[in-house]
């Protein structure tokens, strides 16, 4: 029988090894910062990426182009019977913000928590092997992207910025297994209900809102946006809907499962959004000794 | 010239491994199958069949390294991953014959073990909860139905290119 490593082998692969668990241990412990030669690595691969990436999305786009063509009648008699109600629904929403806009000038309010800055960003790459949901964006600290912020698609929230280089930065998706991570929500209604989104169902494909009062009812269908509290997020951006609600482990508060309103697979067109009122600066994750708290904690 | 095909070939498959990605993961029947592409293992072991074990490892370290840094910022996963399963690689095809239907299987065999250890690390180091039968049938299966495809559709090519570049290297 051939051996299987010779001496001098071994002691390489052991060698191997030990500076391999070192490197894992020392680049495990801060991985909200990137070291100056990550950094450097990140934007050089992160611009040939998108070489590839931008062609990748064209066509894709256009195979959805010739998609929408060939969809074209159905879509035009369903959009047209949602006309009538679009109108009247413009003219109260009309309505509403001027008598908003009203109220708030008579409190003497300018800030409103939905005021938000928009930075456009397309996705170059998503991490090919998926124990992590994140993405890859093509805007970095050169365009104005901090770490926190909010990520957005015209669907609704779909994740924050964890890592920001120069050129690009890295988002995780709401659907990660990751417990840090956490949004302040709000069922919005006559009687807000307000829980925290904490955690992901992979087999359902659903999001988890936890610690929602009990008093509150939760009726399935119901719309789920960020509340604005958590600091950090815009108020208003929708999250999903409500498809069960049940009670959580101690019976104490309910949880309900959420049908997210973006789709997280095919991701090209992304905002970056920054909230125009004050972000605080509490337990967001830039103090490296709170880096674990996650942003959302009530 | 030539000497660049080799490496600027897995250098492109490295930059579509995050382009087929974005397509993961596919939902049917409201069950949704993560597909994960390893293109660049596939190729590694083409190149450790048909051209040598040392390059393949040398590029496996460099790919596993650029890999760590951008993708999962915990350097040493696959700068370790890599070179191990073009090692393991190495010492099988020294037991067999070296015909494309065998490294064909050998290369699907060796992304299953990737998968396998990376599974085994990711649950180490708590980065997923989910368990061993979830992991083969929500992952591990769509992993290999999709790398086979990649296999069956580019593996002659890549011996073909390997074989003939790496005659012309030794005519040379």
């Amino acid at each position: 029988m051939p051996r299987f490593f010779s001496n001098k082998r071994l002691i390489l692969l052991l060698v191997g090894i030990i500076v391999l668990v070192a490197l894992i241990s020392f680049s495990l412990k801060d991985r909200q910062n990137a070291t100056l030669p990550e950094q450097i690595v990140k934007d050089v691969v992160g611009f040939g990426q998108s070489l590839f990436s931008k062609p990748a999305h064209y066509i894709t786009g256009t195979l959805d182009k010739i998609d929408g063509i060939l969809n074209t009648y159905e879509e035009n008699k369903h959009l047209k019977a949602r006309l009538k109600e679009y109108a009247s629904t413009q003219a109260e929403l009309a309505d509403v913000k001027a008598d908003n806009k009203k109220l708030r000038e008579i409190v003497d309010k300018k800030d409103s928590l939905r005021e938000y800055e928009p930075i456009q960003a397309t996705v170059i790459s998503r991490n090919p092997d998926q124990w992590e949901e994140k993405i890859v964006i093509d805007k970095g600290a050169a365009a104005g992207v901090e770490l926190n912020r909010a990520v957005i698609t015209a669907n609704g929230l779909i994740g924050k910025v964890v890592l920001v280089t120069a050129f690009t930065s890295t988002v995780e998706l709401l659907s990660t297994e990751n417990s840090n991570f956490r949004v302040a929500a709000v069922i919005p209604g006559e009687e807000a209900i307000f829980g925290l989104i904490e955690g992901y169902d992979p087999a359902r494909g659903e999001l988890i809102m936890k610690r929602i009062d009990s008093n509150f009812d939760v009726k399935e269908g119901q719309k789920v946006e960020s509340s604005g509290l958590g600091g950090i997020f815009p108020k208003g951006l929708l999250i999903g809907e409500v498809t069960e609600v049940s009670t959580d482990d101690f019976g104490l508060t309910k949880l309900a499962y959420i049908r997210p309103a973006a789709d997280f697979s095919m991701l090209d067109h992304v905002m970056v959004v920054q909230r125009s009122t004050g972000v605080t600066s509490g337990t967001d994750g830039i103090v490296p000794d709170e880096d674990e708290e996650g942003e959302d904690e009530s | 010239m030539i000497r660049f095909i080799i490496p600027l070939i897995a250098v492109i498959l490295f930059f579509l491994e995050p382009v087929f990605s974005l397509f993961s993961p596919i939902s049917i029947a409201d069950v949704s199958y993560t597909l994960v592409p390893r293109f660049v293992i596939v190729y590694l072991i083409f190149i450790t069949a048909y051209y040598g074990r040392k390059r393949a490892i040398l590029y496996g370290i460099i790919l596993g390294l650029l890999y760590d840094m951008y993708h999962i910022d915990i350097i040493g996963v696959y700068t370790f991953l890599y070179p191990v399963i073009c090692y393991f690689a190495a010492l099988i095809i020294r037991q067999i014959h070296r015909h494309i239907i065998t490294v064909m299987l050998l290369s699907l065999a060796m992304v299953a073990l990737l998968e396998l250890m990376s599974f085994f690390f990711a649950s180490l180091i708590a980065l997923t909860a989910i368990g061993f039968e979830e992991f083969i049938v929500l992952r591990l299966m769509p992993t290999m139905v999709a790398n086979s495809i990649f296999v069956g559709m580019f593996g002659y090519l890549f011996k073909r290119l390997i074989d003939e570049l790496g005659m012309q290297k030794a005519g040379i």
